[in-house]
């Protein structure tokens, strides 16, 4: 018997850091004009002890325009998606009880590219409305599948799983609709935006962004010994003393806001929300207490990788991030299901 | 061992310690319950009123036939819902007027496990029984682990420790679901239909361990069940519930009249007395006209206990 | 245990943070040394952009912006351009930045331009934002209309400090258009069917550049709408029983390069026609049955300046007997100025 211990969460977390660290100065380093590994390190830890000094003049100007212009905030960006969609999966799968439940199942995404094409269609001049807009459209559409995933007074998993089949495929109706009747350079952006895309600088900054990333994760996360015995029974778990009801609400919530937050800023990026919790299953077990900080690592390793790999592997040109978790997540995926049926 | 036999063991009533033990705990006087389709419309179903009580030590049975209101009942007395009318006390406090962690630290209830989606071990699950002691966001700590390996101990499954959930029998199975139950260090435990998908052997061992960790532990426990014999033996009280209505509520040898059980149950059937002096219930029916087999089938009745599916 | 939760959460939020750090660091002070004199320049979308005085180096971010780079004598200032830029064939040397719809940042940050042009037809405004972020000028043209093209060369040209060519190329290519007119005016439009793509069949709205192309050649387009790209079913195709059908080059199954040659064209046309004689609804096109089939050169859809190449090559197909006095394809009444290599300037003379 080893029960969940907060040292092994700490540890497993801190080897997911390091690996996320690696990662990321690997993709500072890769790009148009590569910069050797050592000017990466001394250009980021300059730069953090700039952040405190203000004195920026120690660095070379190219190198600091690369990485902390260009490549850092990109990397970031990805860090955060990641973090996001990795959580509101693990979430999503607790929630509505099903192992194939993933970020986009309660139609947020929907109603996010909704969003961005009425922005397209009547703002194509400012790029900022567009992310705003979008996060319009998924807090709506939270809205909407909240009421109607509704039963006897309490989110009905059942109920919201459907109700959120029905608002994902109405969303995409309008949304085939409005790309056959609005001009053809709108459709451009459209697919840019649907395959996920993180090149897009943020509207917001960086900064908020976590912040709301970390406030949403908490959340969850108060929840997490709850999700473990809600799995194993809503009744039981009601019986354990859980607030069944609550809990509910709570991750709903927090969810659904990871996923409007990634998806506003970065398109829908797919496979990511589906898989990583899994793979993190497979080596850490189910634990929520684990899974959540665990896939949050996870998702942001996976997505910095598959971002650097993207912008790298046909350069100048840029592959959509989203094509290439598809590339790799697909096969994972299928060796994922092999796995289980033996 | 029954309750009878412990009490003849026990201070006499007259002491302040006779008095603890013997003091009631559940008290359950004209509950009920309806409910209906709708919020307005009238009720489909109304249960009760129910009355009668048990102390520590005790175990109840409700029987009747299939949709009398056993689980209904069953969530009254667990506070899962609010009797409408009439009084449901556990040590003088109504369940369902607890919170939710208090109600879960002095009730425990075993059910028919549901399908697990992920992989857990017999630990984890058993240790999930500690919730509702400590915060929400909890670890578990030494005293947490200890009192699950009690548990698992109490059920005779500690060799299923380490093994996984889905890799268990049916059996084991039940018995790990008790030992969550029973990790909570509940007061009452309450049991829908827990012999449903064991075989003989296996509901015979699960009433004896019922009985055993009672006694042991000082539960009070009530459980819903179609099993008659096993009930009559094993138990200390039974209330005969028909159409939500309590058509009686006592000892089994009290309960077990035959012209009562027949109406309850629509069959043919007739009551004997065992040896030790509780009731058995034996099955008619078809067979009555030959009186040639009437010894064979009257062993095969024997043998199945109360299971037959013509009771249900 | 209270301490050690702490450790957890301070931990992962630690290294969560220090990603976002990004944040902090003041991306604008990049550009630190002292800035060359600039001077304010309104650009077509309404941006406000710092030109520097002098511009040395130049990134496009579409093709028509290259071509019209090359047309106004600017190109060895050209440092960076889009994928796909082939137009003219020497462009294909050019660094590449990236395809228009989403650039590598990078590469453009790396090839340090003093300005970048960027035209809403193709590019995003997040990309022009991005780069804007970074502290680097972009000049976005806004083309709508054939006029607007002429307008966009003169603005380019202000831009990049070529005024005298840009005013030069405009003049001449104005004076063709006004020779157009003239021989047209007293011609009735021809009503055209211009097909963007067959399987959906598509053509153009009234809002579109080839729209207006059409006008200036002498024809209006048999579909009147709002929507750029509006797809239409046969059954309408023949109750508007258009007088031309008329395709881009690219759709002969010609890459739409220089050289390829004018019997090349005329076979391919020879082909489609077949072909469209062999399917129902089509060959019962009064226009298909009698071959009225043009193809115009590629150029037509692209804002830059051979552009009125096209046009006058279209007008010469619809109008044969205005232009008759004309004898090959590319000979007009004044002469052109856009120079052009000496191999160009060989497959130029079909």
């Amino acid at each position: 018997m080893r029960p969940l211990t907060p040292k092994r969460i700490a540890w497993i977390c801190a080897g997911l850091a390091a690996i996320l660290f690696v990662i990321v100065v690997f993709s500072l380093e890769v790009g148009a004009s590569p910069i050797s590994v050592t000017d990466v390190v001394k250009t980021l830890l300059r730069g953090t002890a700039a952040m405190f000094t203000g004195n920026w003049g120690s660095i070379p100007p190219s190198n600091k325009l690369i990485v902390f212009g260009l490549r850092l905030p990109r990397i970031a960006l990805a860090v955060l998606v990641g973090a996001a969609l990795s959580v509101s999966g693990a979430s999503f799968q607790a929630l509505l009880r099903n192992p194939l439940a993933d970020p986009y199942v309660l139609g947020v995404s929907s109603g996010a590219a909704l969003g961005a094409i009425f922005s397209l269609a009547w703002f194509p001049h400012f790029a900022w409305t567009m992310q705003i807009l979008a996060f319009v459209g998924a807090l709506l559409t939270i809205a909407a599948v909240y009421f109607l995933g509704r039963r006897g007074g309490q989110l009905d998993s059942t109920t919201l799983l459907l109700a959120g089949i029905v608002a994902a495929s109405f969303l995409s109706a309008i949304i085939m609709f409005l790309m056959t009747t609005l001009s053809g350079r709108d459709l451009r952006g459209m697919a840019f935006w649907l395959m996920g895309d993180l090149a897009t600088p943020p509207a917001l900054r960086l900064r908020f962004l976590f912040i709301i990333l970390l406030i949403a994760i908490g959340a969850i996360y108060t929840t997490a010994s709850d999700l473990n015995l809600i799995l194993t029974g809503e009744r039981e778990a009601h019986h354990l003393g859980v607030n069944v009801a609550r809990v509910k609400l709570v991750v709903y919530v927090g969810a659904s806001l990871l996923t409007g937050l990634a998806v506003s800023v970065s398109g829908a990026i797919g496979y990511v929300g589906l898989l990583i919790p899994h793979v993190v299953r497979m080596f850490f077990g189910s634990d929520y207490r684990l899974l959540i900080p665990a896939s949050a690592l996870g998702g942001a390793i996976a997505v910095t990788l598959a971002d650097t790999l993207a912008r790298t592997i046909v350069a100048p040109t840029e592959l959509p991030v989203g094509a290439m978790t598809a590339a790799i997540g697909a096969p994972v995926f299928i060796y994922l299901l092999r796995r289980r049926l033996t | 061992m029954n309750s009878h036999e412990m009490a003849a063991s026990n201070p006499s009533p007259g002491t302040l310690a006779g008095w603890v033990e013997s003091r009631v705990r559940l008290v359950v006087e004209q509950a009920s319950y309806a409910y209906s389709a709708s919020g307005a419309s009238a009720p489909n179903f109304t249960l009760g009123p129910v009355t009668f009580s048990a102390r520590q030590r005790e175990i109840v049975g409700i029987l009747g036939p299939n949709a009398s209101g056993k689980s209904t009942l069953l969530s009254v007395i667990a506070g899962e819902v609010k009797a409408l009318s009439g009084r449901v006390e556990l040590d003088g406090k109504p369940p369902a007027d607890l919170p939710l962690r208090d109600r879960a630290q002095r009730i425990a209830i075993v059910h028919q496990e549901s399908n697990l989606l992920f992989p857990l071990r017999v630990w984890e699950y058993v240790l999930q029984g500690r919730y509702p002691y400590g915060r929400r966001l909890r670890f578990e700590n030494e005293a947490d682990c200890l009192m699950a390996e009690n548990a698992l101990a109490q059920v005779g499954a500690a060799h299923l420790t380490d093994r996984r959930m889905d890799e268990l029998s049916g059996g084991e199975r039940q018995r790990v679901v008790l030992a969550r139950a029973l990790a909570q260090q509940p007061q009452l435990l309450l049991l829908d239909e827990p012999t449903r998908y064991l075989d003989i052997g296996g509901k015979v061992e699960l009433m004896r361990r019922l009985r055993r960790l009672s006694e042991e532990n000082r539960y009070t426990a009530v459980v819903v069940t179609h099993e008659l014999n096993l009930a009559a033996e094993f138990f200390d009280a039974v209330v005969l519930l028909q159409g939500g209505k309590c058509v009686a509520a006592g000892k089994p040898e009290d309960v077990y009249r035959r012209d009562l059980l027949e109406e309850v149950f629509k069959t043919q059937l007739e009551v004997e007395k065992t040896a030790t002096g509780r009731p058995r219930v034996i099955l008619r029916g078809q067979e009555q006209q030959n009186d040639a087999t009437q010894g064979d089938s009257a062993d095969q009745k024997k043998e199945s206990g109360g299971a037959d599916k013509d009771l249900q | 245990m209270r301490r050690a939760k702490a450790s957890i959460l301070f931990g992962t939020t630690a290294l969560l943070c220090a990603a976002s750090c990004s944040g902090f660091a003041p991306a604008k002070r990049a550009q630190e040394q002292p800035k060359p004199p600039a001077r304010k320049v309104i650009d077509e979308v309404g941006r406000s952009v710092n030109v520097p005085a002098q511009v040395k180096r130049i990134v496009t971010l579409a093709p028509n912006l290259a071509e019209i780079v090359y047309a106004l004598d600017a190109q060895d200032r050209l440092v960076g351009v889009s994928e796909y830029t082939d137009h003219p064939a020497a462009a294909k040397e050019k660094l590449s930045i990236g395809m228009p719809v989403n650039p590598s940042l990078e590469a453009i940050v790396g090839a340090k331009p003093d300005l970048v042009l960027a035209t809403t037809s193709i590019n995003f405004a997040r990309t022009v934002d991005a780069l804007a972020h970074l502290g680097i000028p972009v000049y976005t043209t806004d083309p709508h209309t054939i006029e607007g093209t002429l307008r966009s060369i003169t603005d380019i040209g202000d831009a990049i400090g070529s005024s005298q060519q840009a005013g030069a190329l405009v003049a001449n290519l104005q004076a063709r258009l006004d020779v157009l007119k003239t021989k047209l005016k007293s011609e009735t439009p021809v009503r055209v069917l211009f097909v963007v793509w067959e399987q959906p069949l598509q053509s153009i709205g009234d809002n579109t550049f080839i729209a207006d192309a059409l006008h200036w050649a002498g024809a209006d387009s048999a579909i009147h709408t709002k929507q750029n790209w509006p797809t239409i079913s046969l059954e309408e195709v023949i109750k508007l029983n258009p007088d031309y059908l008329v395709y881009a080059e690219n759709q002969m199954g010609e890459d739409g390069n220089d050289s390829s040659a004018a019997a090349d064209l005329h076979a391919a046309i020879a082909r489609h026609l077949d072909q469209l004689r062999g399917e129902p609804v089509w060959r019962d096109l009064p226009a298909v049955r009698e071959g009225r089939v043009a193809v115009v050169d590629d150029e037509i859809q692209v804002p830059a300046p051979g552009l009125i190449d096209s046009i006058e090559q279209l007008a010469r197909e619809l109008h044969p007997a205005v232009f008759s006095q004309q004898s090959g394809p590319h000979i007009s009444s004044v002469p052109r100025v856009w120079k052009s290599t000496p191999s160009e300037a060989a497959a130029c003379a079909r």
